[in-house]
């Protein structure tokens, strides 16, 4: 039985990653590999994320409707599967992105307080 | 859940292909093979967990929990019977009891009425300060229906008897004249047939009726063929036009249902004299965004108008409302709400004890949940184990307890005054096992959580430390088994206080002077309803003839015949003037009531004769009008005179009613004609044979078992007619304890409840007791080794159980003293802080707590210091 504290840590890891995935599939359906390879690639690198938590929150997504999966295949015709969002998912991109700006914007004025940025 | 079976199966795949693609890419940037795959799988993470990971998403992972939960608790259970044996035993009592007596809140308070929207249904009555609440004149009912803006429908319903003959054996059935809109107010349909026509509340509308579903099921075998038929009631022909629906509910048993145009065509003057108050009720359907309390104010404005417009007739009379419900319920509900309050006590004792056990038992298991958690159990996780395990047990307690209400309905029902039973009967349903299982887990959480909190406090290292040795199990856990056996005691003493004086009550009540007699005397009714009996002198013919043939069989000592036998509902109340009286107030007039009897009727109820002489056979249609009043009245009218010889006459004086004086001629002793709790009225007496009338009650005093006689009196009325059916049969005994029927059920379950109260709070004292003992037995031993004398051992542990049944007591009393209070209503000429109840009832509890003391007290007397102190 893990410790609650690092559980807890994981949970606000898998929220985040949940937020990249969808923002990932908002340009298209794509496959488990593709969605790694693209939030790699538009993080610049900075966000290394351990390719296969990418699997749960897959399926949590699934679970909760937000994204769907189909069979396809893909550019080398290989058989794979296709995340796509649904509507619903759509709709918890937006409110998960405006609540993310909300709480970065407030992290960001905490740590850096109008009018001491000269001061210290 | 496919979608969950489907997404597990190609995980495996989709992982390999993740993989495969990574290497690929990472040949692609000129790793060689090994490596690329290598360097793949490293960035993919542990494939295990991942695929863990992903499956958790989808399953049950706290149903899963909650399963072992169980199956772990039932293994506990199953490994400590004793406990659960008594655990369970001591819940299903207190689930138990409070199934049965929720069944019977239930039919009684709650159940849904069987009408549409029946919350915005409200019953109109009279009132009079003379008498309280009255029956409605039918030309009080047209005004309010014409003046009135509060209801949308306003119908008169009129309790009407009946002799249905020809059928079987003749009786006398009881059905409703209602105004033709009642049924469709009331949101009820026949079941088979038509509903009364607008126009059938006029005089001229022909007998029609529509029968109640039983005796349509009883007299024509459920024959739908019966619409059309007629019936014979009172001798004459009704069609019926239809039936009522199975689950029809009236405020009487109602065998026929007619429109009141019948009863006003056949009582024409009932019907237009105002100050006739029959047996009649309104009903109304409070108009849409009416509220109760504004048709009250309208109502009350409308009485007061009518009361000066006709003050012959309403001079002080009111008018009462009251929502249906509470129609129906009557007065029972302060016994119910007791009843109900008694038993939710008792539970809560339960709990009390089965926490009591469950300390005891955590006390061992201490080490057990000290190494969970020590292995990184979380203190939630473990509390939702205890919890659990508390649930189960309070389900199994629960099963039991169900089971015991089942039995124990039967009990209950047979102890519910008929008339306040709903037709359904009272049963277990839905709603009562739902209440059952809210029980249930209201029950686990109070038991288990103080138990639960409890075991996962304790320091992890200091009870592996102690080697589970129980002696550290704490100071705050003896204070929380103190704390419970004190709530047992103090809970107990409330319920005990309360059947106490529900027994002084029903004691005082029965020790009360009925001013007449109750041992082996007889009574049945009859009324003379069909044409034949139109005329007086055949009227008179009929009791005679009855009189002389039930006088003449072996066994009887003394027959005679009334209008109002005592303790019955039957009731005829009439305004006197006494001849020379200052003529009062129209609504100030005497209001006694009054009975119309053969001679011998004080003989065979044994009411005294105080003065003068009693009715003879001389007192006849040919003789003077004579009367009897009661020892009121007589002190009331004639305080410093004799009354016999004083003359009265019914009504007021007037041009219109010229006086018919009647001569006093005997006083008699008062009797409690309204039941044993309620105070005399004033009363006059007139022979029959001066005031013919068709309905009676016969009195037979026997000099043996007077049920006996029942079959030849039947005999006797057919041999004079063959279609006059006898009713209310019963005695007089019967009567006057029907009469306290509601306190009696209300002390004997009361009495059930304290009873098991007292048992568990007995345990409950006997329980912490003696495990302080077996905690102590170390110290006793050492004391006793050092040269304390064994009494004064015995003393200590005495004083120790003694000290927690004080703090019971004192906390009991105060609390017993407020909520008795809430009783006064039931109680009988004993206050609600009877002294004399209230110490025996400490004494009681004092002796039992002595008693739960003195085993352990015994066995720690008994302790061996050597085995005391060896046992370390």
């Amino acid at each position: 039985m893990s410790t609650k504290e690092q559980r807890e840590r994981i949970e606000l890891l898998q929220g985040t990653l949940d937020l990249l995935i969808l923002r990932t599939l908002l340009r298209g359906p794509a496959h488990g590999h593709a969605i790694a390879k693209a939030i790699e690639l538009n993080s610049e690198d900075v966000l290394q994320v351990e390719q296969g938590s990418l699997y749960p929150a897959l399926h949590r997504l699934i679970k909760r409707n937000w994204i769907s999966a189909e069979e396809g295949t893909s550019e080398n015709n290989r058989r794979a599967k296709f995340y796509r969002l649904t509507s619903t998912g759509r709709r918890q991109l937006a409110l998960e992105t405006r609540k993310w700006d909300k709480l970065a914007g407030a992290i960001a004025r905490i740590l850096r307080p109008a009018g001491q940025e000269g001061e210290s | 859940m496919k979608r969950r079976k489907r997404m597990l199966q190609e995980l495996d795949a989709d992982i390999r292909d993740h993989i495969e693609r990574e290497t690929q890419d990472n040949i692609d940037r000129g790793m060689s093979p090994e490596e690329a795959r290598y360097a793949a799988q490293r960035k993919f993470g542990n494939v295990t967990l991942v695929k863990e990971e992903t499956r958790e998403v989808w399953s049950f992972t706290w149903l899963e929990h909650l399963l072992a939960d169980i199956r772990f608790g039932l293994r506990m259970l199953r490994k400590s019977p004793g406990f659960t044996a008594v655990a369970m035993l001591t819940l299903a009592l207190g689930i138990g009891a409070n199934t049965a007596v929720f069944s019977l809140v239930y039919a009684v308070l709650l159940q849904p009425l069987p009408y549409k929207n029946p919350a915005s249904l409200v019953v109109l009555n009279e009132t009079t300060p003379k008498v309280g609440t009255v029956s409605v004149s039918y030309q009080n009912f047209l005004d309010w229906r014409t003046q009135s803006h509060s209801f949308s429908q306003l119908a008169a319903v009129h309790q009407i008897n009946f002799n249905l003959a020809g059928i079987s054996q003749p009786e006398n059935i009881s059905g409703d004249a209602v105004s033709p809109e009642y049924l469709s107010m009331m949101g009820v349909r026949p079941f088979l047939g038509r509903d009364f026509g607008a126009s059938e509340d006029k005089a001229g509308t022909a007998p029609i009726v529509l029968l109640g579903y039983s005796l349509w099921q009883s007299h024509f075998g459920g024959d739908p063929d019966a619409v059309g038929k007629t019936i014979s009631l009172d001798g004459r022909a009704f069609t019926i036009v239809g039936v009522l629906p199975a689950d029809y509910r009236g405020f009487d048993k109602t065998d026929v249902m007619l429109p009141i145009g019948v009863w006003v065509t056949d009582n024409p003057e009932g019907a237009s004299s105002r100050g006739e108050r029959g047996d009649m009720v309104a009903i109304g359907r409070l108009a849409p965004g009416v509220t109760f309390q504004q048709a009250k104010t309208e109502m009350e404005g409308i009485a007061a108008r009518l009361a000066k417009e006709y003050p012959a007739t309403n001079d002080r009379f009111g008018v009462a409302l009251q929502p249906i419900r509470d129609a129906f319920v009557g007065d029972a509900k302060p016994a119910i709400f007791l009843l109900f309050a008694a038993v939710l006590f008792v539970l809560l004792i339960a709990c009390a004890n089965v926490a009591n056990l469950f300390l005891v038992r955590g006390a061992s298991r201490t080490k057990e949940v000290a190494l969970r958690i020590a292995l990184g159990a979380s203190s939630g996780r473990i509390i939702r184990q205890m919890l659990t395990e508390s649930f189960v047990l309070s389900f199994l307690g629960g099963v039991l307890g169900v089971a015991l209400a089942v039995a124990g309905n039967r009990g209950i029902a047979e102890l519910i005054p008929q008339d306040m039973m709903p037709p359904g009967g009272v049963n277990l349903n839905g709603a009562v096992f739902g209440f059952a299982s809210v029980v249930v887990i209201l029950a686990a959480f109070l038991f288990g959580l103080a138990p639960a909190l409890h075991a996962t406090r304790p320091d992890v290292q200091v009870e592996l430390k102690e080697g589970g040795r129980t002696a550290s199990a704490g100071a705050a856990q003896n204070r929380l088994r103190g704390a419970l056996a004190v709530a047992e005691i103090s809970l107990a003493l409330i319920l005990l206080v309360g059947a106490g004086l529900m027994m002084k009550s029903l004691y005082l009540l029965l020790q009360v002077d009925p001013g007449f007699r109750t041992d082996r005397v007889l009574t049945l009714t009859m009324d003379l309803r069909t044409q034949q009996y139109a005329k007086d002198a055949a009227v008179l013919n009929f009791w005679q003839a009855l009189l002389d043939r039930v006088r003449a069989l072996p066994g009887v000592e003394s027959a005679a015949v009334g209008t109002v036998v005592p303790l019955t509902e039957s009731h005829s109340r009439s305004d006197v003037t006494i001849e020379g009286m200052a003529a009062p107030a129209p609504g100030d007039y005497p209001h006694p009531d009054v009975h119309l009897v053969s001679p011998g009727y004080a003989a065979t109820l044994g009411i005294p004769v105080m003065r003068g002489r009693a009715f003879t056979d001389h007192d006849n249609e040919n003789a003077p009008l004579v009367g009897m009043i009661n020892l009121m009245m007589a002190r009331r009218f004639f305080p410093k005179e004799d009354p016999i010889g004083k003359r009265f006459m019914f009504g007021h004086p007037s041009t219109a009613n010229p006086p018919k004086w009647f001569t006093v001629i005997g006083v008699l002793g008062d009797t409690k004609l309204y039941g044993l709790a309620n105070p005399a009225r004033l009363e006059v007496y007139i022979p029959l044979r001066q005031r013919p009338t068709s309905k009676m009650t016969l009195a037979v005093k026997s000099g043996a078992d007077p049920t006996a006689l029942t079959s030849s009196i039947r005999e006797a009325v057919q041999s004079i007619d063959k279609d006059q059916p006898i009713f209310a049969i019963t005695t007089m005994k019967q009567l006057e304890s029907d009469s306290v029927a509601t306190r009696r059920m209300t002390l004997v379950l009361l009495g059930l409840f304290s009873g098991l109260a007292l048992i568990l709070g007995a345990i409950g004292i006997y329980g912490v007791i003696s495990y302080s003992v077996a905690q102590r037995t170390h110290e006793i031993g050492v004391r006793i080794a050092l040269g304390s004398p064994r009494r004064d051992v015995f003393r200590m542990i005495v004083g120790q159980g003694l000290r927690l049944a004080g703090i019971g007591i004192t906390f009991g009393i105060v609390a017993a003293f407020g909520l008795a209070r809430l009783m006064s209503s039931l109680l009988f000429g004993v206050s609600a802080a009877d002294f004399e109840t209230f110490a025996a009832v400490v004494a009681l509890l004092v002796f039992v707590a002595l008693l739960a003391c003195y085993v352990p007290a015994r066995r720690a007397m008994r302790v061996d210091p050597i085995v005391a102190l060896r046992y370390e």
